[in-house]
């Protein structure tokens, strides 16, 4: 496998997971698990650095003026990142409302 | 022929592993169909799945499959999923099968 398309799996796992986290802390914070929440966030903040480092190394690939050819692949991983971020925030909010709920 | 059905969000990304899965089953000479379904097609994949393996970006969802369908579930190892690593995954399907 190629570089690119390897880096672009690389975000793809990592931001998934870290997705698949901060679905999962809204879920505990639904039946009022607030702790495990809070840790299925960590553990997904862990998760998206990975991801987030692995983009770093595309940006750096592309500002060292290698030509970076842009793929439906590279494309959904970038995809993939912009939502796992904005799952994030959501999660969080909802953990907050929740709490106020509880 | 045993079927492996792998599920992620829309099966795009996860259509590449398929490909290496299906590279790997080859080189083995093991006549598998395996293939690649969005999780909005859960009820399908059942229908003729032996074994159903979920992609990072779904596996929050793994509890709820797992109570729609009868055959094992398991969510990919995010280490083999971000290498597209076909041998390992086909490994992890043919043991949920009992076949390895």
């Amino acid at each position: 496998m190629q570089g690119l398309e390897l880096i672009s799996f690389e975000i793809i796992s990592s931001v998934g997971m870290a997705r698949s986290c901060f679905i999962e802390a809204m879920r505990k914070a639904r039946e009022g698990l607030f702790e495990e929440a809070q840790s299925l966030i960590k553990e997904g903040e862990g998760y998206f650095i990975e991801g987030h480092r692995a983009h770093t190394r595309l940006i750096q690939f592309e500002a060292s003026g290698e030509p970076l050819v842009l793929t439906i692949l590279l494309t959904h991983a970038q995809d993939q990142l912009m939502s796992a971020e904005g799952f994030k925030i959501i999660a969080e909010e909802f953990i907050h409302t929740y709490q106020k709920m509880n | 022929m045993k079927s492996i059905i792998l599920l992620c969000s829309a099966g795009m990304s996860t259509s590449l592993l398929v490909s290496k899965m299906q590279k790997e089953a080859k080189e083995r000479n093991l006549e598998l169909h395996i293939e690649a379904y969005g999780t909005s097609m859960v009820d399908e994949a059942s229908k003729v799945a032996d074994v159903i393996l979920l992609g990072p970006q779904v596996r929050f969802q793994l509890q709820d499959i797992k109570k729609r369908v009868s055959v094992p579930v398991e969510a990919i190892n995010m280490r083999d999923y971000g290498m597209m690593n076909g041998k390992a995954v086909l490994d992890q399907a043919l043991q949920l099968m009992g076949d390895l």
